[in-house]
């Protein structure tokens, strides 16, 4: 408490530093000192109906049971994850350090499952010192940095998952006339709030063709890269095989290397960009046991004619999945070494967003999704376009047909697909308008089951923001989720008014409407229910026509690089998902105060 | 850890407020090709937006600022530097934003690495910056509501 109490002081005292407009610090000459803070804290209030339906559907017949939400060490009624980062720069040089707190970290964030604490509290403290010249840089300390895509390895943080897996070690590059880039690297990579043991080393090479062949019309080149996982652990251990569901007894070090050999090309508007990557040896750890060595395919391709642009993705996974500590578990893409997210549109309104896709569990996978943009604006009336978009994505499963087979056969069944498209319209001024369908299918039911549990949905958006005049604007958004099974309907709806440039409020509602075919309302929970559960007097659910609202009201306040937002409302159990990484959110009903502040 | 904090504290009192440069860091250009963040200072005061393509505010600021755009040229001289914080899991699609958007008229770059955001402190987009014509940052605003791109306008004016 002590340490919070602190913290927040230097939080008040930081914001009532910022009494002038400037941006930055000076400090010496061409010096530049930068800080940066964020927190997130929320206070968790008792909601009766949601500890109710818990309890229901957590049953356990053991009287001494006592139900909680999240799992772990017990929970404290408030939560708050914060950020302070310090940046100095001169010239060349910067030295920077940033301090993670979590006091303790908030509902669903998995690095609650990792700490190896005893306090409830958590943090972490990272820091660099890095020169950079024209052609070449030297970094110390936290390293983020990816090899391509990130097939093989990327290492980078996302506060929306409380994610980063930075590598405290140091780095290299070297630029020789734009013709060739070297880049070396070493370090022990971070999972979530532990530094681990293990050593992570690779080396990343490009070569610029068409800057050698003086070719200045388009973009030739080619790219090699390798990274290596020294596993320092060395005593023996279990690991579960996810499709037998037994257990392997393994010995000593796992030691992983990985290539991967990129083609990127560019010329008039069309672009290529290919690689493929591989695992050379057996990694145990694999979800897919039976895919010891993994492999990948990335390609993509673009074309942009004037206002009209199309993207083509197509990505192959097999046993790529490579974790940063085997020795941990991998919640929902945590303990990832490399950086192979699901590649799908990632949904900004609630209910299209509502059951996103996750990847197979196998993490063999194969897919991809193709985008078309287009904008319509007349030339004379720049106030009024219309822009068009639509995006399809599809993903099936590429699994081995028989367990531990060496057969090439593989077994593809579809487990997600989704079509979409939106609509804006700017009518003049004052009005905007979006129109928003998607369409969306997937296996409703675990994905590893033989055979689908399709359930279809359709998401209709209507979203309109009219400008009362310069400053004051009300925006206005409704939804509807239709389906036929699992939870059923759907239905959503917000309203927001804003104060440019300072004040914006919101108040907005989610429910579940529409009962399914049996009658029932097709919650969540209840689901769940159905599947946990052979005791038939559970069939009776006794909340089925207790509807439950999904409510939040919130007001935020921005002054310059300022900004607070404070929010109180219930929140579904379900998928939270940033940059095509998910974390599992539990229900929970509270307040939420986020605050930013850089300068 | 408490003597690192108190030693922020004095740095905060310590020190006086006053613009900055812009730091040097590596990005792509729409081409695909690196450039510096120095190129990007060329006497010419700049509006620099970070945005990532699942950020909806951000395109909505985007899309204002571009509404506006020709009506406020004609009374300053300024540039839009779109800054996208975009990975490799949506890089191609920002590209192919930008194009769908009509935002022709913008400097679009890529930061796919996350560098140029780290290097601004940049935690939350949309965050927008105003650079003058030498590189120095002299005002800096996050999140966006309809209307609040009409003081980016007034601080670009207000540089003359």
């Amino acid at each position: 408490m002590k340490k919070f109490i602190l913290f927040l002081g230097v939080a008040l005292c930081a914001t009532l530093c910022v009494n002038e407009a400037s941006a930055q610090i000076k400090v010496g000459e061409e010096g530049r000192l930068s800080i940066a803070f964020e927190s997130s804290t929320s206070y968790y209030a008792k909601d009766k109906l949601l500890e109710d339906i818990g309890k229901y559907t957590n049953y356990n017949p053991d009287p001494d049971y006592e139900f909680s939400f999240v799992d772990g060490p017990d929970r404290s009624n408030i939560g708050s994850n914060d950020y302070l980062k310090l940046d100095y720069s001169w010239k060349g040089l910067s030295v920077g350090l940033q301090v993670d707190a979590y006091l303790p970290p908030l509902y669903g964030y998995d690095l609650y499952k990792y700490s190896q604490r005893d306090s409830k509290l958590s943090g972490f403290l990272s820091k660099y010192i890095q020169w950079e010249d024209k052609n070449w840089g030297v970094r110390v300390g936290d390293i983020y940095d990816q090899f391509g895509n990130g097939l093989i390895f990327r290492t980078y943080e996302d506060r929306n998952l409380a994610f980063n897996n930075s590598l405290a070690g140091a780095r290299a590059y070297y630029n020789f006339n734009n013709y060739v880039n070297v880049k070396v690297l070493a370090g022990m990579p971070r999972l979530y709030d532990i530094r681990t043991n293990n050593w992570v080393y690779g080396g990343d090479l490009s070569l610029s063709i068409s800057d050698m062949a003086g070719w200045n019309d388009g973009i030739v080149s080619l790219e090699g890269s390798y990274v290596g996982r020294y596993d320092s652990d060395i005593s023996e251990f279990n690991v579960i095989d996810w499709q037998t569901q037994q257990e392997i007894n393994t010995l000593g070090r796992q030691h992983i290397n990985m290539v991967s050999g990129r083609l990127n090309f560019e010329y008039m508007g069309i672009t290529l960009r290919g690689e493929y990557a591989a695992k050379l040896n057996n990694d145990l750890f694999n979800n897919a046991a039976n895919v010891g060595k993994g492999n990948a395919i990335y390609v993509d391709l673009g074309y942009n004619y004037k206002r009209f642009s199309a993207t083509a993705t197509f990505r192959r996974l097999e046993g790529m999945t490579t974790m940063i500590d085997p020795r941990k578990d991998n919640i929902f893409g945590g303990n990832l070494l490399n950086y192979i997210p699901v590649l799908t549109r990632q949904h900004t309104y609630s209910l299209a967003g509502l059951n996103p896709f996750m990847g197979a569990p196998s993490g063999n996978e194969i897919g991809g999704q193709i985008d078309l943009y287009y904008s319509l604006r007349n030339k004379k009336a720049r106030g009024k376009y219309w822009n068009f978009h639509a995006n399809f994505s599809m993903f099936n499963t590429y699994d081995h047909v028989a367990l531990n087979s060496d057969s090439d056969i593989r077994e593809g069944r579809n487990i997600w697909l989704d079509f979409n498209f939106d609509v804006e319209r700017q009518w003049n001024k004052s009005v905007k308008t979006t129109f928003f369908y998607s369409f969306q299918r997937r296996d409703s039911d675990q994905y590893d089951m033989p055979e689908a549990h399709y359930c279809p949905s359709h998401i209709f958006v209507a979203d309109v923001t009219y400008k009362v005049n310069k400053k004051h604007s009300l925006r206005f958004e409704a939804q509807y989720l239709a389906a036929n099974n699992y939870e059923g309907d759907w239905v959503a709806a917000t309203i927001e008014y804003n104060f440019a440039p300072m004040f914006s409020f919101y108040v907005s509602d989610m429910w579940n409407c529409e009962p399914m075919q049996d009658g029932s309302y097709g919650n969540y929970f209840y689901h769940y229910s159905m599947a946990n559960s052979n005791d038939p007097a559970l069939y009776e659910n006794p909340y089925k026509h207790e509807l439950l609202h999904y409510y939040q009201v919130g007001a935020s306040f921005t002054y310059n690089s300022l900004r607070v937002q404070l929010s109180y409302g219930r929140n579904r159990e379900g998928i939270v998902c940033s940059g095509g990484v998910c974390r599992k959110q539990p229900a929970f009903t509270g307040a939420n105060l986020a605050l930013t502040l850089s300068f | 850890m408490k003597k690192l904090l108190f030693l922020m504290v004095a740095l905060f009192v310590g020190v006086s407020a006053s613009a900055q440069m812009v730091p040097d860091v590596k990005l792509e250009n729409q081409e695909g090709k690196v450039i510096s963040t120095r190129n990007l200072v060329d006497g010419v005061p700049a509006i620099i937006s970070f945005w990532s393509t699942t950020c909806k505010p951000c395109i909505m600021e985007l899309n204002a600022i571009n509404d506006n755009l020709y009506d406020w040229l004609e009374e300053a001289e300024f540039k839009v530097i779109a800054v996208s914080v975009d990975d490799a899991r949506t890089l191609s699609r920002a590209r192919a934003m930008t194009q769908g958007q009509g935002w022709d008229d913008y400097v679009c770059v890529y930061d796919k690495n996350q560098d140029f955001k780290r290097a601004m402190n940049v935690s939350l987009t949309p965050h927008t910056f105003i650079m003058d014509g030498k590189g120095n940052i002299v005002y800096s605003h996050s999140g966006y509501t309809p209307g609040s791109e009409q003081e980016l306008f007034e601080k670009i004016k207000a540089l003359k």
